[in-house]
Order: structure tokens, then sequence, then C-alpha cells
């Protein structure tokens, strides 16, 4: 069973630097806040990939694909004229595979969204009730047992409110 | 800017107050929310469920509708109902996007809006129907005899923007409440608790999440402002694209966009007074708020009466004698002459007022135009749909319409629907957004850092 330490901060600066100590020395840190952290998060532990972006684009893309094969292919299946009007006609095609583009690009974002963030996750993680109020938490998580001391002291000098040990499954 | 308040005028409260007040607006209610509550639902079943039940069982005849006129108040509802709608999603992604911070306080509240308002336009289609229970024939499905459906109607256009317009707002308001759904999971016991820990998927708030999150989100609102506007012109287009004068108009899309958010956004500052007042959240929506709305509504307005005054001088213009029926019809024969001017006045002169200050931070008066601004944008929608079928170009076919006890009594009931939709979302969501006001609050730092 592997350790986990947790340490609770007012200060979101403060806990960046904490965080950003603990990385450089090797250290897997999870950051738990109330709100994003957006720009001042990305500036002190470095930026992420944007995955999304090919979800929401092969969505769309499929998405299209799937509206042209819906007008047209199924116009093709059961050719019915009508006052001489196109079997094939351009503009509707269009409008509808407008819509079901945005449509599935929507829906296969969410489920990118859902691959990366992990979640819906009903199992037990590790959690503290007061990050989701006022606290912003730091889970260095994966210690070996010699170093749980190590880690405790460095949140302390940080000037973490608390700082508690977790056992991870 | 005063140092204790926020980007959005808001006064700086402690984090932990936002959770407090958000949870509370959810499980504290009083007995006038209990008595709207039933009010609601009873006006409901009685003016709506029982007219209907009795439509579907006697059929159509009970309606005004005859030859030529076989659309009536129910799809000027239906519009009506989508046009509020708009402003909702539309208007949140709009400034979601251009990052403007007294969106913060009042999108959650807007974008539910817009998912009831759907709701209550698409199930006026069914009430349009005269046998609801065919309606799987507008959805596409396999069948024995390859028989699909035609495209080329724009019925058929409606079907997809609509549900897709449907789909993704549901979508976008329950993402953008995640956060908050796991901030009242940790808050609440009981039937709650279960409820919210299955509704938050597990959230935790960790950096990644919030990326992926933020992330996820911009793409949404990027994709609903195009879904958004093309709702409402297909939705413009079931009428433009006849050859009906008085419908067959190419200003109709941007018309009807433009309607609509104007509709949406007074929709807006309506719900806004009476949510302030009733979950007394009134440090959340801050007299600012009301200030940027009326500016909205203003600019609106302007546009609206521009596009208004197009469409009648250019069907004026083209001086054929359909088009001018068409306009002496609607503009100066009684009863629809009333109704032509009273939507001029309320929607082109009332709005004008928000050019002072001072009545754009009064909260009555505020509450007063948005109000005369959806008597007038409903009038239009019935206007649109009433002068135009009754004089097509044909005079011995010429017939008028006036909607019967059953149609009227349908409408009212509408509203009584959303609002019954509403009352149970304010004690089910978070109608406020709390991660975002703590974003407007501001993040904690001990060392003031230079912004990034």
């Amino acid at each position: 069973m592997r350790q986990a330490v947790l340490g609770h901060f007012t200060y979101a600066d403060v806990l960046l630097d904490a965080a950003k100590r603990l990385k450089d020395s090797g250290y897997d840190v999870t950051v738990f806040s109330p709100i994003p952290l957006g720009h001042e998060i990305e500036h002190t532990l470095g930026g992420r990939k944007n995955h999304i972006r090919y979800f929401a684009f092969f969505g769309a893309v499929i998405g299209f694909c799937l509206g042209v094969l819906l007008t047209l292919g199924t116009a093709a299946m059961y050719v019915l004229p009508r006052g001489g009007k196109p079997i094939f006609s351009i503009t509707p095609t269009l409008l509808v595979s407008y819509e079901t583009a945005i449509l599935f690009g929507v829906l296969i974002s969410l489920i990118g969204f859902c691959i990366f963030a992990r979640l819906p996750y009903y199992g037990k993680r590790i959690y503290d009730d007061k990050v989701g109020v006022d606290s912003f938490g730091l889970l260095v998580d994966d210690i070996k047992d010699d170093k749980i001391r190590e880690v405790e002291k460095t949140l302390r000098e940080y000037g973490a409110d608390e700082v508690k040990t977790v056992e991870e499954k | 800017m005063v140092e204790n308040l926020t980007e959005s005028g808001m006064k700086k409260i402690p984090y932990k107050e936002v959770n407090d007040d958000v949870v509370r607006t959810m499980t504290h209610s009083g007995a006038g929310y209990y008595i709207a509550l039933a009010l609601s639902i009873a006006v409901a079943v009685l003016a709506w469920g029982l007219p209907w039940a009795y439509q579907i069982f006697t059929g159509q005849g009970v309606t005004g509708l005859q030859s030529p006129v076989y659309w009536g108040i129910y799809l000027a509802n239906f519009i009506f109902w989508i046009g509020i709608s708009h402003s909702g999603t539309l208007l949140s992604a709009i400034l979601f996007i251009t990052q403007t911070p007294w969106r913060r306080s009042i999108y959650r509240s807007a974008e539910a809006m817009t998912f009831f308002s759907v709701l209550t336009a698409a199930i006026f289609v069914f009430v349009h129907m005269g046998r609801p229970w065919n309606f799987y024939w507008t959805v596409p499905y396999p069948n024995q005899r390859q028989l699909w459906l035609n495209f080329q109607s724009p019925l058929m256009f409606d079907v997809f923007a609509i549900s897709a317009y449907m789909t993704s707002s549901m979508i976008f308001l329950y993402f953008g409440s995640i956060p908050d759904l796991a901030a009242v999971r940790d808050r609440v016991t009981g039937w709650r608790k279960s409820l919210y820990t299955w509704l938050a998927l597990g959230w935790r708030g960790t950096d990644a999440e919030w990326h992926w999150l933020s992330k996820a989100y911009t793409f949404f609102a990027v994709f609903i402002i195009p879904l958004a506007v093309s709702v409402h012109s297909i939705v413009s287009w079931d009428f433009a694209l006849s050859k009906v004068p008085g419908l067959n108009k190419t200003i109709f899309a941007p018309y009807f966009v433009v309607g609509a958010i104007y509709s949406g956004s007074a929709g807006i500052v309506t719900l806004m007074v009476i949510l302030r007042k009733a979950l007394k959240i009134e440090k959340y929506i801050t007299l600012n708020h009301f200030d940027k709305l009326g500016i909205l509504l203003l600019v609106m307005s302007l546009l609206w009466s521009y596009i208004n005054f197009l469409e009648v001088f250019t069907g004026w213009y083209a001086d054929t004698s359909f088009e001018n029926e068409s306009l002496i019809y609607r503009m100066l024969t009684p009863p629809f002459a009333y109704m032509f001017w009273l939507m001029i006045f309320t929607n082109t002169f009332m709005p004008l007022l928000l050019i002072f200050r001072k009545v754009r931070s009064s909260i009555i008066i505020s509450l007063i135009i948005s109000l005369g601004i959806n008597v007038g944008m409903w009038i239009e929608r019935y206007l649109i749909i009433v002068t135009s079928l009754p004089r097509k170009f044909l005079p011995y076919a010429w017939h008028d319409y006036f909607p019967s006890w059953v149609e009227i009594s349908i409408t009212v009931g509408s509203f009584a629907f959303f609002s019954m939709l509403f009352l149970l979302f304010v004690k089910f969501w978070p109608s406020l957004s709390i991660y975002e006001i703590k974003e407007d609050i501001g993040i904690p730092m001990l060392n003031k850092r230079k912004g990034h």
C-alpha cells in the first residue's frame, strides 16, 4: 500500500510554489482547487496539451459525413420524383449536415472530456470536501515511506494550514 | 474600480459564503415557493393538459384553424418559445468567449431558461399536430420499404435543428454545472447526497479536471453560437421558403435571429428580477447586471426596429396588390392594427428609455420594459402567421382566423408549464454558478502577482 500526503493552503500562489518545488524534486503532484487556476497553474507547473480539439474536429467531420449520408444516401435508396425537383438536392443536404456536424462535434468532445478527465468515476479516491469550498489542496502521491517526512516538512515550510498522510489503495 | 468590488460590480465576499448561499437557495423554501409551484402545476394541468387531451380526443376541429389558415396560434407560440430560448445559451456562449465578467452570476439560470423554453416550444409542435402519436414519422429510421424522410422540406430542417439545439443546450447547461453539483454534493445529506453524487460524476476539482473542463467548455461555446443562429434561421425558413405574401421575405432569417436574441434578453431581465427577489440573491445579481443587460436590450431594440422597418418598406416598395393587401391587413385593419401598433410602442419606443442610465438601473422600470418587449415579441410572431395566411393571392379564398378557447387556454397554460419547470429547477440545480462567482471574486493570493 502506497502513501500520499495532502496539504491544505489558503492562498493559491503559495500552493503553486510548493507544488513547483515538489514537482521539480520528482514527486507526482495533484492540485485541488475550488475554482480553475488556469493561467496561474500553467505559468508555474507548465502547460498541458489540448487533445479535445481533435475530438471536436473529427466529431464535426463525422457528423457532417453522417448528415450527407442520411440526406443523399436515403434519397438514393428510394428514388421518389417530386414534381421535377432534384432527387439529390444540395441545399437541404448542406443544412442537415451543418446541424449534424455541430451535434456530433459536441457529443464527441464530451466523450473526449470524459476520457481525459477520467469521469464519471464513482469509486473511492483521495478527496477532501474543503477543496470544494475555500481551500486549495496539494496532493503528493505515490511516495516511498522514507520520503513522507520530507514531503510533509516541505508543505509546512510553504505554510500549509493542514497536512495529513492518507493511504492510497 | 472600487477595491472591494469585483469586475462585475459585486461585493467581494468569502468563498464559503457563496457555497452557503447557493445551497440555501436549493434547500430552504418558504410557503411562497410551494404556493407558486402548486399554482403553476394546477394551471399547467387545467389550462394546458386537459384542453390538449380534449383536442386530441375530439380532433383539430376544436381549434379556429380552417382553410386557408392551417397554422395558427400554436405555431406563434412555438416561434415565441424558441425565440426566448435563444438568449440563454447563445448569450452565455458569446459572453464566455469574450470573457465578459457580468456573465458569471446570470448565465446558469439563462441556460436553464433556454432548455425549458425549447422544451415548451417542442411540445407545441406536438400540440399543433393532429395526430401527435405519429411524431416518429419525422424521425429517420430504417424501414422495410426503404422509404425515408423528405429532407427537402424546411420542416425536416426544423426537426434536426431543434433536436441538435436541445441536446447541445442540455449538455452545455449540465457540463458547466458539474463542479457546482460536486460542491452541493459535499454539503447535503440524505437523498440529495445520492442524487448529487451521481450527477457530479465523481468530480474532485483537480488541475487535470479543470483543464479538460475549460477546454471542452470552450469548444461547446464555439459550437453553440453557429448552432443557435442556424436554429432560428431555420425556423424563419418554415415561413420564408413559402410563396405567401408577408412570409416570403429574404430578411426573415436575420429578422428572426435578432428578434430571438431580443426577446430572450428581455426574458433574462424579467427572470433575473424575479429570481433575485425570490431567492434573496441581490448581492450576486446587482444593478450593474441590469445596466449591462439594459444596454444589450437597447442595441437589440434598435436592430429589431430597423429590420422591422425594412420588412414593411420592401413590401411597400414592391407595390403589388397582394403585398399591399397583406400590409394593410396587418397594419391598418383592426384588431390586428391595435396589436401591431402596440408592438411598435413596446418594442421600438419604450426601450428607447434605456438610453438613460437611471432607467437601466431601476429594477421596476427594467421589469416593465422587459415584460413589454416580450408582449410585443409574442404579438410579432402571432401577426406574422395570422395576418399572412388569411390574405393569400386569391381573394375568394380569404378567411379570417381567430383562435378558439382551446388554443388560448393552451397558450396560457404554456407559461404555467414553463414556470413549473423553472420553479423545480431552482430547487434541484444550483441556479448560480458557484465557481464562476468565485472566479469573479478573485483567486486568493498571498503575494500579489502580476496578471498573466
